[in-house]
């Protein structure tokens, strides 16, 4: 049964088994441009050695110092409640409700000191690697949009870039964009808008084989008439639809019933109802982006959680942080047991840290001086922690790292040197990838 | 470096360029400027990659693409501990050291060690690194040798370029010249300056750069076909397109057929597909003077307003931020539409835009100044916009492909100095006024202020408190305006013939040259005597024999893409396939809070694009920028799969009062009579004999059933469902062709 994460309304369930997928595809390539079809399923073989990325953004800033920053010298009123446990890297301490990921710890380095974040809830920054002030016209385009881009799709039926992040209430979640770069860049989101167009809407696939057939049939206009290649486009993408209707690899990839069942069960079970004014705890989505990075999508997004602690930091803490580090975890072993650590970049973090002050409603609030992230995968230098706060978690001490250095190191491992490239705005200025930034050499050495 | 001195030599042989030789670079003492920043810019030093971001690379920072000699004097010498010049061994220094890759160096080997650049560095710094004389000669201009050439397809011609000096002396300074060609497509020049063409006829134009100066190199790369038979000329637009044809040897395609002309000319001017009626009277119409008589009923709709205030709202950022600016966004989109309708002059238009003030209620044009809220917008927005200048660039340096220096932005931008602001009384929005006092900017670079002056040209003399937009508006208008005319007339010609006589179509300028000039020039001119006439450039247009062509290319002509031998298929913008695809299948869209019938191309603002996914999907602009680029033809995924497979689409379909329900239900006429209006409806065009068989053929598979029992007449609705389904998924009916 082809089930696609998100809020189970029963859409992708509609009584069509495998074998009827089977079938319709059988009929389906019947029915309109054999060749090419054929062509495309050849051509669209998994590739274990694409390049790729995965995002995973935590809305509303997740408490840097409670997880991977834990300042036990601090007074009472900073420190918190959770305690530090060793993990497999011997001198790197995390929080105790993160224990898959303790075990782990030479799979992904550690940023104590992204510095540059601002006072704003926006997934910008994260997505974006800039700041959301004096934008070019049309906006700054978000890193997978920029990758689409310049890179393209490994297929000229795979998207280049999906985004499985929801609509979340507080728009800002949703803030970045293809901006400047146009709807061509713009995410597939199969869980978005798309959504309601990916099931068959009241016709039976002998019917959509039947109205192909005939469209095959009508459709005689001369592609030949245009030189722009729009036309054949629109063809490549009529045909990936087609095929997404019946059967194929993008359908495939996003079907979870196809994964095995302890996959997807280490990664543990989601809920997938919103928190807070944010996106669901969904560690199928986790499954969803290795799997779409392995049919050949070069960057996939995702969001998780709710993370704005401003009261009960811990305990709300203690129910997500344990959900997030087993997804998390999984993800990063996956991605290893399946040789692609080499290929797939992971980065995990959110909008900016949290205030080490814990407030009166034993929360706390935002804090943009300094904030954690995780990356992992890559072929980047792993088991390390990058940067050091000061005694109080409130400042960078050493090394503040930027949000366009981590950008930078995510076009390297991509093969982009995003200092050397460049993507145009509307009105034809030239932008650089990254405003100067390097990759960091921690990293990438 | 053998391969270079090979084709120094060779081009030295050309008798045009000896005096190249003749002056003599190890004697003549060196300028900073004139020899050393050359080296710089050739070698990508100081690009905007590199050295030349405004933050420098690694500590050290040069001027972008050179544009500051003196600074980059500084940077170099008294820097760093002096470490980067060492003058008692020059070949220690750091400048060598990295740029050979004898040091470790981020950006990698940029110098040949022994290279005539790496001897002529040497010598400069062992000669102590002089900057130069202040009376030095400097660069007064290039030229490039030959300017213009017609070669043939794989050919190869090697440039030559030459610097005159202050002083009138020349020199050659092909080797240290930057090259890019408009069209990579079309041609490739090595750094030596030799052009490699490739095997796609057109014209090219070859950007040549050094230091601060440009020149280019237009070459025509024809096919080469006799062009035999040419239809009659209709006006002057023929002519000059025709007399292109000849030249390239492009043999045009024939004439398009009345029913392609129609729907041509309904979708281009009208923002519509003709209706049934239309179709079939027009089809029927003996009069040779129809298409006259119908592009001047079409100029005459409101639908004609309709569709270009739906173009110009939204270059006109006509954008709603909050709900508040309704008033504003539909005040400002019906002054556009009237103004449209009344076929107000042009330049009276754009005077009435910039020079706005006042508030919403009494003069709605000020909305402009809403969304285009800052000096630099204004400056940029009216330049890319009723110029085709993109200024961007000249805010921060020297435009590198354009004679705009800073002090031509800030001279410009000078004009918006005294734009006022105060609240007014609806909220969000505000009054415009002229503020008291002299217009002037500062240039960031001088610190000096400046008058407004129009592009590359004098200070404007103002008096005392006179609004200078006014000024502004008088330049623009002036009929020696060179930008204006033909800004308008080139967006005109792109939105007919999907590709500008330059393109993109708002970035003119010297280096990306129109593919036929002779015809931009008099599409202007006309345009300026007429008095700005907008409808009379549209008659214009529309009437050519160049824009009734087939879009169907003949044994030659399929590779054309410049010359406009044929018509080139346009994907339908969202507005329009939207309102086609609900006429075709007769359904209604609602918008939020306009009367249900109101079709997406009457919209007055962008906000309903959020609300409607299949205006966002197909790329509505959201009115952001003042670019056309910001609608997009691209085709993507989501929107094969929101026409192949959308709920909103089937619920249409289903619907009791669809065109598929109606044709069913009325049994008075055959099927094939039926097909015929869908077809009609379509694709302004009957169907043939294939065609008709195979949509008859598949009511009565429908009719039959599988197991022999008939459905109807479920059966027979469902087949026209599908028939009209798959009619509004071909690309015919998604393109305007």
């Amino acid at each position: 049964m082809l089930t696609i994460y998100g809020q189970s309304d029963g859409k992708f369930c509609d009584g069509v088994s495998r074998r009827n997928f089977l079938k319709i595809g059988a009929l389906g390539l019947g029915g309109l441009a054999l060749p090419q079809l054929l062509r495309a399923e050849a051509q669209q073989g998994i590739r274990k050695s694409q390049k790729s990325v995965i995002m995973v953004y935590l809305p509303g800033g997740p408490p840097h110092q409670d997880m991977y920053d834990i300042k036990t010298d601090a007074p009472s009123e900073i420190r918190g409640e959770f305690r530090p446990i060793n993990t497999n890297v011997a001198g790197i301490q995390i929080c105790e409700h993160l224990p898959m990921l303790a075990k782990i710890a030479d799979k992904y380095a550690i940023i104590r000191t992204v510095a540059d974040a601002v006072d704003d809830h926006s997934d910008f920054a994260c997505l974006t690697g800039r700041s959301k002030r004096n934008q070019p016209p049309g906006g700054w385009p978000e890193f997978g949009s920029i990758v689409s881009k310049v890179l393209g799709p490994t297929h000229p039926a795979t998207p280049a870039f999906v985004g499985l992040e929801p609509r979340m209430q507080h728009r800002p979640y949703n803030d970045s964009s293809a901006g400047f770069l146009g709807i061509a860049h713009r995410s597939f989101k199969p869980g978005g808008e798309a959504k309601g167009d990916m099931v068959l809407n009241g016709v039976t696939l002998d019917r959509l084989a039947d109205r192909k057939a005939l469209l095959a049939g009508f459709d005689t206009f001369r592609r030949n008439v245009d030189a722009s290649g729009v036309m054949s486009g629109l063809d490549a993408f009529n045909e990936q639809a087609f095929g997404m209707l019946t059967s194929n690899r993008l359908v495939e990839a996003l079907d979870l019933s196809r994964e095995d069942k302890n996959v997807v069960d280490r990664y543990g079970k989601g809920d997938p109802r919103p928190r807070g004014d944010a996106a669901p705890r969904m560690p199928e989505q986790f499954v969803l982006a290795r799997r779409l990075v392995e049919a050949g999508v070069r960057v996939v997004t995702v969001a998780f959680g709710f993370w704005d602690y401003h009261s009960n930091n811990f305990r709300t803490a203690k129910e997500d942080m344990p959900i997030f580090d087993r997804a998390l975890a999984a993800l990063i072993e996956d991605l290893h047991s399946r040789g692609l650590d080499k290929d797939v970049s992971v980065v995990a973090w959110g909008e900016f840290g949290r205030s080490p002050t814990i407030n009166k409603d034993g929360g706390r609030d935002h804090w943009p001086r300094v904030s954690c992230g995780l990356v992992a995968g890559g072929g980047m230098r792993t088991g390390q922690v990058i940067g050091k706060t000061d005694r109080l978690g409130g400042e960078p001490a050493e090394r503040p790292v930027t949000f366009g250095e981590v950008f930078a190191t995510l076009y390297h491992n991509l093969g982009i040197d995003a200092n050397r490239t460049t993507v145009t705005d509307q009105t034809g200025r030239p932008h650089y990838l990254v405003d100067g930034h390097l990759p960091m050499r921690e990293l990438i050495g | 470096m053998r391969c270079f001195l090979l084709a120094s030599v060779f081009v030295f042989a050309c008798a045009a360029i000896a005096r190249a030789a003749e002056t003599s670079p190890t004697t003549r003492p060196i300028n900073f400027a004139n020899q050393i920043v050359p080296i710089f810019t050739k070698a990508g030093c100081n690009a905007g990659g590199c050295h030349g971001k405004s933050s420098g690379q690694n500590g050290f920072k040069l001027s972008l693409l050179g544009f500051e000699p003196t600074e980059d004097y500084e940077h170099l010498i008294k820097e760093a501990r002096g470490r980067r010049i060492f003058p008692a061994a020059p070949e220690r220094s750091l400048l060598l050291l990295k740029a050979t890759g004898e040091l470790p160096h981020g950006g990698g080997k940029r110098l040949e060690k022994g290279s005539r650049d790496y001897d002529l560095l040497v010598r400069w710094i062992s000669s102590g690194a002089p900057y130069g004389h202040a009376n030095d000669p400097f660069v007064v201009s290039i030229e490039v040798s030959p300017k213009e050439k017609t070669m043939p397809l794989g050919g190869e011609q090697q440039l030559v370029v030459n610097a005159t000096y202050s002083d009138g002396s020349k020199e050659d300074v092909t080797r240290s010249a930057l090259y890019e060609p408009n069209d990579k497509e079309l041609a490739k020049v090595e750094e030596s300056g030799l052009v490699k063409v490739f095997q796609q006829p057109g014209d090219v134009a070859v950007m040549i750069r050094y230091q601060a100066k440009v020149a280019v190199f237009q070459a025509t790369l024809p096919l080469g076909v006799p062009v035999a038979t040419l239809p009659p000329a209709r006006n002057f637009v023929d002519e000059i397109v025709f007399k292109k044809l000849k030249t390239v040897g492009m043999p045009p395609s024939e004439l398009c057929d009345d029913s392609t002309f129609l729907r041509r000319s309904c979708v281009d001017i009208a923002g519509r597909l003709p209706s049934v009626e239309e179709t079939k009277r027009f089809l029927a119409d003996q009069d040779p003077a129809k298409r006259d008589k119908w592009i001047e009923t079409l100029l005459d709709s409101t639908d004609y307003a309709d569709n270009f205030a739906n173009k110009w709202g939204a270059l006109l950022r006509n954008k709603r931020s909050s709900p508040q600016q309704m008033m504003g966004t539909y005040a400002f989109h019906d002054w556009i539409r009237d103004s449209l309708m009344a076929n107000k002059p042009y330049d009276q238009f754009v005077r009435e835009i910039i020079a706005a003030s006042g508030d919403m209620s009494e003069n709605p044009a000020v909305a402009w100044y809403r969304q285009v809220n800052t000096t630099t917008a204004q400056v940029e927005d009216s330049a890319q916009l009723f110029l085709g200048v993109r200024l961007k660039c000249a805010q921060c340096h020297h435009h590198p492909f354009e004679r705009w220096s800073q002090q031509d932005y800030y001279s410009y931008s000078a004009f918006f100095s005294t734009v006022g602001r105060k609240p007014s009384g609806v909220p969000g929005e505000e009054v415009i006024f002229h503020k008291r006092g002299a217009a002037s900017a500062t240039n960031p670079k001088t610190k000096a202020a400046v008058k407004p002056a129009g592009l590359g040209t004098a200070p404007v003399v103002l008096a005392p408190d006179e609004d200078p937009r006014m000024a502004l508006a008088d330049w623009m208008a002036d009929k020696n305006n060179p930008f204006f005319a033909k800004a308008l007339v080139n967006r005109y010609w792109k939105h007919f013939f999907g590709r500008g006589l330059v393109d993109p179509e708002d970035d003119m300028r010297e280096t990306n040259p129109a593919t036929n000039p002779e015809l931009l020039n008099q599409l202007a001119k006309n345009f300026i005597e007429s008095g700005f006439d907008l409808k009379g450039l549209v008659r214009t247009i529309a009437q050519s024999r160049a824009y009734q062509l087939s879009s169907i290319p003949n044994q030659y002509n399929g590779v054309d893409k410049q010359y406009f031998s044929r018509y080139y298929p346009k994907r339908l913008t969202a507005e329009v396939l939207l309102d086609a695809v609900n006429q075709v299948v007769r359904a209604d869209s609602k918008f939020d809070g306009l009367p249900t019938g109101t079709r997406a191309v009457q919209l007055p603002d962008n906000s309903f694009n959020a609300a409607s996914y299949f205006l966002t999907v197909f790329g509505r602009p959201d009115a952001s920028t003042s670019c056309e680029c910001e609608r997009s033809q691209d085709a993507s995924l989501a929107q094969s799969l929101h026409l192949i497979n959308s709920k909103e689409l089937y619920d249409k379909l289903a619907a009791e009062k669809s065109a598929a329900a109606q044709l069913a239900a009325d049994k008075a006429r055959k099927n094939e009579d039926k097909i015929k209006e869908l077809y009609y409806a379509v694709f302004s065009r009957e169907p043939d004999a294939t065609e008709l068989g195979l949509a008859s053929g598949h009511i009565e598979k429908k009719v039959k059933g599988k197991e022999g029992k008939p459905e109807e007449p479920v059966a027979v609705r469902q087949a026209y469902e599908d028939i009209v389904w798959a009619l509004v998924n071909t690309k015919e009916f998604a393109f305007n062709h």
